[in-house]
């Protein structure tokens, strides 16, 4: 052992009483920072990708996406198999695998976990239909179940004491102990997409009526991995869970998979760790120091650590590569915008104007400035991780260019006098966050109307005030995005769905009759070339509209150190700790633990 | 002296009424609904209106005079604000609404790590900036006081955010002497709160002393100090026993009122140290608006600040006899 490393392990000694500097540990452990705080562990109330990426090592689903196959695909998870259609592919009929239990727990008599059973799944989902829950999650199921919105009514001012769950639904049924059928009101081409969510995933009734409103706090799942302890806001150890059922890595991936090394476990037994230690660090310095001190196996990059990480090539330094850590990139599936509303009088009757403001927006002088870099000028609504992108899509005003847009807005003043006399008002765009950054934001954003004269009055609010200006209609601008919950375009493009509007999830509050019919039609199509050839001509017709001016696209750089192995950027896919490894032997080497 | 305190106490109950009527107006009054974000992502507006039944929050906030036409006068306390107000006496605080988490067990669980930070800082920060104070006041003039007057100065000047930042890079990750983040319940507590309590006391340090070196000097210019010394009573025993006790009513305003306040933690040495503390847990109620939190805080901060404020009253009367409580 070096002298540098000797110190390391005599420091971590003193910090950590899971170290152990006379031998590397018997059990491999991957030691992790969650940025934010875990909200809860109820599958039912899940909304944030934090408490995901916690609770979908506890939980599983129906489905779950083959870790190294790109494009993304799905493939069973508890489903013994992937689903069958009835003819009108109304009916979905889903075979549950037998070999499942659940994690042993008080719940259960004995303490021993019982075998997941098709009745399982329904319940859960029951559970996000029942009103009083106040569940995040029933937007999945909304409208597409048969009997399933009816359910739901039936529940409206039930206490949870009085709650019957064995109320039959039509649309959702246990047919026989291992296998579920779902009938859906109309055809649903995403519904596997949509299984795959963590919230459908199937929970014990008895841990739910044991721990009571508590649950949340004991999560009682079938996934790899079991709660060992969890102190709120400041540390959640998971240990492996011994019962997990039989799943091994996978044999085959995309091309470069097996030069990368991410082959090497092909066949073994999930999981591949014994033990997961997070610790909860919300603020930039600990994170970063906690990372370049070894004692996480991996961390994102901090707004102000990122030069002494990366260099102007956008590769990592060399004190960086000297201590063994690599640094992976890949695009994350968000595109983020500045919306107007389009029942605004100024800003959304009057298509130069929105033309011009978006061809004055600087999309990579906002990119290094905001992000170092870490960004893709967004051309259009879909990100580039859905196959569907179109990098090329044909819009003169989507990119970066002020003589042009110093046009548009002379057509824009010209078409303001005509239909409302006068000059154009001063704009108002609200930007979410009181912060320096989100100040910053809003200067940046000011600045670049500015230059082709164009005023444009900032608002910085926190998020519930922006989200109640938006809901009510009475923001003129606002700076929003949105992340994909899984890789189906209909996820993204729904935010521009006309009977969407605001409160629903279309905040622009735009309305394009065309767009509505094909939105109609791609939301019961089954996949295929041409409902691809439909994204394209909506993605087109909302560039042509112009609701928003489109910024960026979000790339994650990710940084990690040699022993931890298996690492794949999956950007939909959560639960993925068990496929991950850890040299043992050689963080031991490095850093004493 | 004892009807005086019940006669107080019994003022707290209006206070703290009228601290739950404010804050609940507050909240409600200034913008910002939250129903859409709790109904998810891609909720439509049915489902968001479902979401605000469910809350009561489509309730009136004050009288529901509609409920009383329809169900008697009885009902006109159905709104948002009696629900609340009932709660609230009963100490049933309810659960967050961003983590449905239970209110009580919020504030049982972090109460001890705040205290285990905030505690151990205000004694050490109170007796050392104390003993500083004396000793600068009776070096008055002299390049110590001097010295020292002007070290307070800088160290006042010094956001607060660069002694946590330039604490922690250089005593835990450069020099290793602490862990750089972490908390363990128990014994083994001092460990992680030992740099933040050391940063917090010594942040505080530079206004503490000039406060209490005013406080000393004023003392020792009083004529009892000069016949004291003059009557041949030793300077130790001057400073520590008569100054000392005489100034004990600025000090006593100081320390028994910053008491209650230990309780809400400390935001920043919580943040950058993970000691899941109130502090943190209270700010980040206030920015999701996540009101039955923000309600407890205030209402429990409320009566302790009260109480405090009678605690003083009551040590003034112990410390000073020239003063009764009447």
């Amino acid at each position: 052992m070096g002298a540098g490393a000797l110190v390391y392990a005599l420091a971590l000694a003193g910090c950590d009483s899971t170290n152990n500097n006379d031998s590397p540990p018997n059990q491999v452990v991957r030691y992790g920072a969650i940025s934010a705080k875990v909200r809860g562990l109820d599958p039912m109330d899940i909304g944030d990708t934090t408490s995901s990426g916690v609770a979908s090592n506890f939980y599983e689903c129906l489905f779950q996406y083959h870790y190294l196959k790109r494009p993304y695909v799905l493939e069973p998870a508890l489903a013994a198999d992937m689903p069958t259609y009835s003819e009108d592919r109304l009916t979905v009929t889903i075979p549950i695998r037998k070999d499942v239990y659940f994690h042993d727990d008080p719940c259960f008599p004995g303490g021993q976990g019982r075998q997941l059973v098709a009745e399982d799944f329904i319940y859960a989902w029951k559970r996000i239909a029942y009103l009083k829950n106040v569940s995040k999650n029933w937007w999945i199921f909304e409208k597409r179940i048969v009997g399933l919105d009816e359910f739901r009514e039936t529940t409206k001012g039930i206490a949870k004491s009085d709650m019957d769950y064995r109320q039959k639904i039509a649309g959702l049924e246990a047919i026989d102990r291992f296998t579920v059928q779902i009938k859906l009101k109309k055809n649903v081409p995403d519904i596997e997409f949509r299984l795959t969510h963590l919230p459908l995933a199937p929970v014990p009734r008895e841990a739910v009526e044991h721990y009571g409103d508590e649950f949340m706090n004991h999560p009682v799942g079938t996934g790899p991995f079991m709660l060992d302890s969890w102190t709120r806001g400041s540390k959640l150890v998971m240990v492996r869970n011994p019962k997990f059922r039989e799943e091994k890595y996978p044999n085959e991936g995309e091309d470069g998979d097996e030069q990368a090394g991410l082959l090497v476990d092909a066949g073994k037994t999930l999981p591949l760790i014994d033990r997961a230690e997070y610790r909860v660090i919300l603020e930039d310095q600990p994170y970063w120091l906690t990372f370049m001190n070894g004692e996480t196996d991996a961390a994102g990059i901090p707004k102000d650590a990122f030069d002494s990480a990366i260099n102007s090539d956008r590769e990592l330094t060399p004190s960086m590569l000297t201590k063994g850590i690599n640094l992976i990139k890949h695009p994350e599936p968000t595109t983020f915008w500045v919306g107007f509303n389009m029942q605004d009088p100024v800003a959304g009757t009057n298509l130069p104007l929105r033309q011009a403001m978006s061809l004055a927006f600087d999309r990579k002088k906002f990119i290094d400035l905001f992000t170092n870099g870490r960004g893709l000028p967004a051309r259009g609504p879909l990100p580039p991780t859905v196959a569907a992108y179109t990098p090329d899509l044909s819009s003169p005003y989507t990119t970066f260019n002020l003589a042009l847009a110093t046009k548009k807005l002379a057509e824009a003043r010209a078409l303001h006098r005509k239909n409302h006399g006068g000059d154009l008002p001063v704009l108002k765009l609200i930007i979410g966050g009181t912060d320096a950054t989100a100040v910053q934001m809003g200067q940046f954003n000011q600045r670049c109307f500015e230059a082709i004269g164009l005023q444009v009055k900032i608002d910085n609010l926190d998020w519930p005030s922006m989200q109640d200006k938006v809901k009510t209609k009475s923001a003129q601008m606002y700076s929003m995005g949105w992340i994909m919950d899984w890789p189906d375009p209909e996820n993204m493009l729904l935010l521009w769905y006309g009977p969407n509007e605001s409160p629903g999830p279309n905040n622009f509050n735009y309305r394009n009759e065309k767009f509505d019919e094909l939105y109609d039609k791609i939301t019961v199509m089954p996949a295929s070339p041409q409902r691809t050839a439909m994204f394209r001509q909506m993605e087109q017709i909302v560039v042509d509209d112009l609701p928003c001016i489109f910024t960026t696209h979000r790339v994650s750089y990710y940084l990690k150190y040699n022993w931890y192995k298996n690492y794949k950027p999956h950007v939909y896919g959560y639960g993925l700790m068990k496929y991950l490894n850890i040299d043992k032997n050689e963080r031991w080497r490095k850093v004493g633990h | 002296m004892w009807i005086y305190v019940v006669r107080r106490l019994l003022y707290t109950i209006p206070i703290v009424l009228g601290v739950l009527l404010i804050t609940f107006l507050l909240f409600k009054l200034i913008p910002g609904d939250i129903s859409a974000e709790l109904a998810g992502k891609a909720a439509s507006p049915e489902t968001i209106a479902e979401i605000r039944a469910e809350l009561d929050w489509d309730k009136p906030l004050l009288l529901n005079f509609q409920a009383a036409r329809q169900r008697g006068p009885m009902a006109v306390f159905e709104s948002q604000f009696f629900i609340h107000f009932k709660k609230s006496l009963t100490f049933n605080f309810g659960r967050s609404i961003r983590s449905k988490e239970n209110i009580a067990t919020m504030l049982r669980t972090r109460a001890g790590p705040s205290l285990s930070l905030t505690l151990p800082m205000f004694v050490i920060a109170m007796v050392s900036s104390l003993t500083v104070a004396l000793l600068v006041a009776m070096l008055r003039g002299t390049m110590w006081d001097y010295s020292i007057v002007l070290i307070c100065v800088l160290g006042m000047s010094v956001p607060y955010l660069a002694f946590i930042l330039f604490g922690q890079y250089y005593f835990a990750y450069k020099l290793q002497w602490f862990p750089i983040i972490g908390y363990e319940p128990g014994l083994g507590v001092w460990r992680y709160v030992a740099l933040p309590v050391l940063i917090g006391a010594l942040a505080g340090l530079g206004a503490d002393v000039r406060f209490y070196r005013t406080v000393m000097l004023d003392e020792m210019n009083a004529d009892y100090v000069r016949t004291a010394y003059a009557k041949g009573v030793a300077m130790p025993r001057v400073l520590f026993v008569h100054v000392l006790k005489n100034a004990m009513i600025p000090v006593l305003t100081r320390v028994v009122l910053a008491i209650p306040f230990l309780f809400l933690g400390s935001l920043l040495l919580e943040r950058f140290f993970g000691i899941p503390g109130l502090g943190d847990m209270t700010i980040q109620a206030i920015n999701s608006r996540d009101f039955p939190i923000v309600s407890a805080m205030t209402f429990i901060i409320s009566i302790l600040f009260a109480l405090g404020n009678l605690t003083t009253d009551v040590c003034y009367a112990i410390v000073d006899p020239r003063i009764s409580l009447s």
